[in-house]
């Protein structure tokens, strides 16, 4: 017996799959990564992601890494529960002491539980952000939804997490779409904070930014993780991203987990084939 | 087990093998190190030395497991006495363990750009339990011995020599002393007084017990810190004595790079 002690998982994945079209037998054998397809050749099903496993302690981000398509995205939607699983069993310690599999909650609960507990950081800021309405207002949103119901009380929590997210604080009351895009990345950041969620997702943070902004994102990324002690996803197809943010990731081919491994591991001594094509492709 | 041996040694390493399979290169198979067994006990300080390519970095990654072994046991004593396994135990086992009791201290600053110099070797400590006023005080302590001078402290990494890198990366690798140190190359981009620093603190760590395995590119440094030497050729032990018995049989061109 190990005396090493280890962080308890926040969340824990088995078996998450999802499938677009018919699910017929052997759909399952004639995709994923050795046969080099995620489309059933018979049925024309896509098997976005199958058979994902994997846990997060507090403080820790995990990476998943893969190039487009291979369900990275579709696994951290998946759990965010922006779209539906068809197999799989998804548990927060954090919620009902872990005793719910948060895919078969009904909507009510699972939106509830979202709201508490799991904060998503698109890309796409359009995604995460009423563009139209103000830094503060999209900030506003999801704690009325939690039940902050004094105005004072908003907007102070509001300035507090602008600041956090390095927003100036006279832009507060200006509409995001005026933002560029680091600053707009700042104020989804900035709302995925809001409630103190446990658990944050990340799909590909900084992917569409200046190289110099997105380097100043990632560190307050990687300074709030540790600050609250967050368990983060963090979905990248970019290995700078995942080795400033991540101490472990998996590696995703075909909707199939492919390595699962210590991201230096990854980069110096990747095991699985596709995984050797990929980090000597961004290693090039 | 180890148990059985009366030094204790903090690290055990028997038989270890490291093959890598390239699959994208017509799946050939390279082995890097062929059934390595060595041992280091407290306040030991072990130089790995050997030619260019004989596998003594790869040995040090194969400890850390930033390469998966791919046979043999590599035993690491834990503060509590008992030992574990570090070629089998998980990967959430192995993070936790590194940067607490296992440093890594190479000739790369593996830094965020955007992060400062004092925030960096804070960050270091507080990863591994202080909080954050000792680490800062820590972290200070160390910087001021490695001749980083408070003008810099508030300087983003990105911006600093080579030196001063690595000056800094070893200040972070050795604020809160782990009780294995695998070290590098980690004075060969510093001038000759800042070397001195470096070796003065490295030889205090051993002096405090910390059990070292390093590789270095000059004799001097290994005739200064180490208490044995190993010679590695071609992925193997060819000789493992006291430093007295070794260095003698060793030239300048046994620890290049």
């Amino acid at each position: 017996m190990s005396k090493i002690v280890i962080p308890d998982s926040v969340l824990k994945v088995s078996g998450l799959g999802k499938i677009y079209g018919p699910i017929t037998d052997g759909a399952i054998e004639r995709t994923g990564s050795h046969v080099g397809t995620a489309r059933d050749s018979q049925t024309g099903s896509i098997v976005a992601a199958w058979d994902v496993n994997f846990e997060v302690a507090a403080g820790e981000a995990l990476g998943i890494v893969g190039e487009s398509g291979s369900g990275k995205s579709t696994v951290l939607r998946c759990i965010a529960g922006d779209i539906d699983s068809s197999a799989g069993d998804v548990r927060l310690a954090t919620f009902e002491n872990g005793e719910s599999n948060l895919l078969s909650l009904d909507a009510a609960t699972r939106r509830k539980m979202r709201i508490d507990q799991v904060s998503v950081v698109y890309q796409d800021p359009a995604e995460g952000l009423a563009l139209g309405v103000t830094a503060g207002g999209n900030i506003a949103d999801p704690l009325t939804a939690a039940g902050w119901r004094n105005f004072e009380g908003i907007r102070a929590r509001a300035r507090d997490l602008l600041q956090r997210t390095e927003v100036p604080l006279d832009r507060m009351d200006d509409i995001v779409r005026s933002f560029s895009g680091g600053m707009r990345q700042r104020v989804q950041i900035a709302r995925a904070l809001a409630n103190n969620p446990r658990l944050v997702l990340l799909d590909e943070p900084t992917t569409g930014l200046d190289a110099s902004v997105a380097s100043g994102v990632l560190d307050l990324i990687r300074g709030l993780l540790e600050e609250f002690e967050l368990a983060a996803i963090v979905v990248s197809h970019d290995f700078s991203v995942i080795e400033m943010l991540t101490e472990r990731c998996i590696v995703m081919h075909h909707g199939r987990v492919v390595e699962n491994a210590l991201t230096d591991q990854l980069l110096e001594d990747p095991h699985h084939p596709y995984s050797q094509k990929l980090v000597s492709a961004a290693r090039a | 087990m180890s148990t059985a041996i009366a030094t204790k040694p903090i690290l055990d390493v028997r038989d270890l093998t490291k093959s890598f399979v390239l699959h994208n290169i017509d799946g050939r198979t390279v082995t890097g190190l062929h059934n390595v067994s060595f041992a280091v006990a407290p306040g030991q300080h072990l130089a790995l030395a050997g030619t260019s390519g004989a596998g003594k970095s790869t040995l040090l990654r194969a400890i850390y497991r930033t390469y998966a072994p791919s046979s043999g046991e590599v035993w690491f004593r834990l503060s509590d006495d008992s030992v574990v396994n570090l070629a089998q135990i998980s990967d959430p086992e192995i993070v936790a363990l590194r940067g607490r009791q296992i440093g890594y201290v190479s000739q790369f600053l593996r830094a965020q750009p955007r992060r400062s110099v004092l925030d960096l070797v804070i960050r270091a400590g507080v990863s591994r339990g202080m909080n954050v006023a000792d680490a800062r005080e820590l972290g200070i302590l160390s910087l001021r011995r490695l001749n980083i001078g408070e003008q810099l402290w508030d300087v983003h990494t990105s911006v600093l020599s080579g030196g001063e890198k690595q000056r800094v990366n070893i200040a972070a690798g050795l604020i809160s002393p782990p009780r294995l140190l695998l070290l590098d190359e980690p004075v060969s981009a510093l001038d000759p007084e800042n070397r001195e620093s470096a070796i003065q603190l490295i030889s205090e760590l051993t002096h405090q017990g910390v059990a070292v395995l390093a590789v270095f590119h000059d004799l001097d440094a290994i005739a200064r810190l180490a208490t044995q030497i190993v010679v590695m050729q071609k992925g193997r032990i060819i000789n493992n004595g006291p430093v007295d018995q070794i260095l003698p049989l060793l030239h300048p061109g046994d620890v290049q790079p």
